[in-house]
């Protein structure tokens, strides 16, 4: 059976709990329990930033839409509750999601993804100011520091 | 050249561990051949007709002695003992072993080089003018921008999975060596004084199936603004382009279906709402890269125009050369020289491991350690004393990188072919080796002047034939290959696409149109018009009625 995964920086986190009812765009309403799932060409409508869970599903994990719908939910719509990732979602991706503002997935079946799985988070660092991060490299201390460096 | 800092150093060799692990599940069979398709591509592994092909970027083209150097013992230990310079300013290797690769990659990290992002569809290797930094009509050196792109575009958490591949490239000269009216982003940066730089935006150029000029979106924006406004640009592709179809999934098809106004708008409402936020650049941060490309010290020196005279007047052959392939420098004293890879009978863009390992030699001898990489699939020497040029000469023609035909017929743009390359229609290779021994009169071709002729071997486009002032496509004709030529191509400044004669030709009639095209040429040119100028006087028609009536 699938997997309800909570992600963190260095963490995945196996839930028991079941995956929560989801509803589109066209059933859910505002104040619902339930979750809404977005397809990833949704265009983010504002009455979308009150939901409590948001899942963007992705067709095949090559897909990039999920990513910048994500990106918009976070950024244009101020968007805080759980943001979820479903469909073809792949652990070898994981690092994007998490960087776009995803903090947890739902693994098909066959695909696995331990709690200390280094897939979660391969580089120690990037470039880019990100969901996670929200400035560059280059506006950061880090950056400073190595600049002096060499 | 741009320094790695310790930032960059660790993120390519975590590259490299992470790209390793993922070969190791894909050979356990813990990812499936199409999983792991898409995590090779974004290292550079194609699988290829006969072997798997790696692409190592270099980025804009400029490479160290020392990486080139390594480049040639890669070409030793993993491959037959050469590599390929591409029409993007790559490297690649025909025959690596799939389970070496990480090897590979773990040896270019060693001198700073990687192959991130150079296939799969992502944004791919920034490309830009070979002579930046010492061309006379540059503005300012576009490289530091390239690599402040470069920096940006990697690994990006939002672009790396994008509908299809995607190219930027960057020119900073009067004169457009850069192709940047056929690319997905072409950027033209000018001196905008106190302010800092301005960059010009196109948007939606391209060649492969559909071949298309792009459109310009953005005129003056402050430098400043350069990856805030690329981050909109691509947020609307990476949302708006399409999935269905890989043939339309450029960004060109996207702009051609919402016009280049109604483009513009969508991105400049999203820019709306990212201009000012963190990703705008700081004068400190383009201070800090720009300070990697800051100028050599060049020992002062006089022009050697006395010296060369008299050389040239003993040498004929150098006096080809210097009028060929030696350009004029910023700095008094000094040249750019072109080595051309392509003496005839030769794979055009081929290079042995022996040939990098002198090229190195010399950039260090005869410059400052320096290398380019064109898009024509040249090597370059950009800082050249006058009065080593004879001695360069001497050197590269025993090399075999003398050939005194850059710019020329014989110095044909060509991509792999069909002898390499799983996507080809026909063999490319061939075709280039025949019209360069059909054409092998010095005389003949040099009072042709300058004239690009480019081969692909299939729609896709590598060996840019759409802007060939000559265009050669490969094309399947119920399974045999048949070439179609196209005329009045041009990458440069004003480019245009070039037009299709007619009906396509077999491999062994090739070289005998080519033959008529020219000689169409020569009979109606008007002074010293050169092919391109008189091929947008007299039009098609009378290209075509010599071709075709002839070949009833």
């Amino acid at each position: 059976m699938s997997a309800l995964i909570e992600i963190d920086h260095r963490r995945a986190e196996r839930l028991d709990q079941d995956p929560a009812t989801l509803l589109g765009p066209d059933e859910w309403t505002e104040g619902s329990s339930a979750g809404l799932l977005l397809a990833v060409d949704a265009e983010p409508e504002p009455r979308f930033a009150s939901a409590r869970l948001i899942a963007i599903e992705f067709p095949t994990f090559h897909d990039g839409r999920g990513l910048s719908l994500a990106v918009l939910l976070r950024t244009r719509l101020g968007y805080r509750g759980e943001l979820r990732a479903v469909g073809d979602v792949h652990p070898e991706l994981v690092h994007y999601l998490r960087r776009c503002g995803f903090d947890s997935l739902v693994l098909p079946e066959g695909r696995r993804l331990d709690p200390e799985d280094p897939r979660l988070a391969p580089y120690s660092d990037y470039y880019q100011a990100s969901i996670a991060e929200t400035l560059p490299a280059f506006r950061r201390d880090r950056r400073g520091v190595y600049h002096r460096d060499h | 050249m741009y320094r790695y800092d310790s930032f960059d150093r660790q993120f390519v060799a975590e590259r490299v561990a992470h790209y390793r692990a993922q070969t190791e599940r894909y050979l356990s069979g813990e990812l499936s051949e199409s999983e792991f398709l898409h995590l090779r591509l974004r290292n550079g592994l194609y699988v290829q007709r006969l072997a798997p092909m790696l692409r190592v970027a270099v980025p804009y083209g400029t490479l160290s002695s020392a990486q080139l150097r390594r480049l040639a013992t890669i070409a030793r230990d993993y491959d037959r003992g050469y590599g390929h310079l591409t029409t993007r300013q790559n490297v690649q290797f025909n025959w690596p072993e799939l389970a070496e690769v990480p090897d590979i990659l773990e040896s270019l990290a060693g001198v700073d080089m990687h192959a991130i992002q150079t296939s799969g569809n992502c944004i791919r290797n920034v490309t830009t003018d070979e002579f930046a930094g010492v061309a006379v009509d540059e503005a300012l050196d576009p490289r530091p921008y390239c690599e402040l792109i470069r920096q940006w575009s990697t690994a990006h958490p939002e672009f790396d999975w994008l509908p299809r591949k995607f190219k930027i490239a960057v020119t900073a000269a009067t004169t457009d060596r850069a192709a940047v009216d056929v690319h997905d982003i072409g950027l033209h940066l000018r001196d905008g004084g106190s302010g800092g730089a301005l960059v010009d935006v196109k948007v939606g150029g391209g060649l492969g199936r559909t071949p298309v000029i792009g459109g310009l979106i953005r005129e003056g924006l402050p430098v400043i603004h350069l990856l805030t406004y690329l981050e909109a640009i691509l947020r609307v592709y990476n949302r708006y382009g399409r999935r269905d179809n890989k043939y339309k999934a450029r960004i060109k098809i996207l702009v051609k279906a919402m016009g280049v106004d109604g483009f513009r708008e969508r991105v400049e409402e999203e820019w709306r709402a990212l201009e000012g936020t963190p990703s705008t650049l700081t004068d400190a941060e383009i201070q800090r890269v720009a300070s990697g490309f800051a100028p050599p010290e060049y020992p002062a020196l006089d022009d050697a125009v006395d010296l060369l005279a008299e050389q040239r007047l003993a040498n004929p052959a150098f006096g080809r050369w210097l009028v060929h392939c030696v350009h004029p420098h910023r700095q008094r004293g000094y040249a750019i020289a072109v080595l051309s890879t392509k003496p005839t009978g030769i794979s055009p863009g081929d290079v042995s491991d022996r040939q990098m390992d002198q090229v190195a030699d010399w950039a260090d001898r005869y410059g400052f350690g320096e290398i380019r990489i064109s898009h024509q699939q040249n090597f370059v020497l950009p800082d050249v004393p006058q009065r080593d040029l004879f001695e360069l000469w001497q050197k590269a023609r025993d090399a075999e990188l003398a050939a005194d035909n850059a710019g020329l017929l014989t110095d044909i743009i060509c991509c792999p072919g069909g002898d390499y390359c799983s996507l080809a229609n026909a063999k490319s290779i061939p075709i280039a080796e025949a019209i360069q021994r059909r054409f092998d009169d010095y005389d003949y071709v040099h009072d042709l002047g300058p004239l690009d002729l480019n081969i692909s071997g299939c729609m896709n486009a590598c060996g840019h034939h759409h802007v060939g002032n000559i265009g050669i496509l490969g094309v399947d004709k119920k399974g045999l290959e048949f070439y179609q030529i196209s005329l009045g191509g041009h990458g440069g400044n004003g480019a245009s696409i070039g037009q299709i004669v007619g009906p396509s030709f077999s491999r062994d009639e090739v070289p005998d149109v080519i033959e008529r095209i020219l000689e169409t040429y020569v009979e109606l040119r008007e002074g010293d018009e050169s092919f391109l100028h008189c091929y947008r006087r007299i039009g098609i028609e009378p290209f075509k009625e010599r071709i075709y009536v002839r070949a009833d």
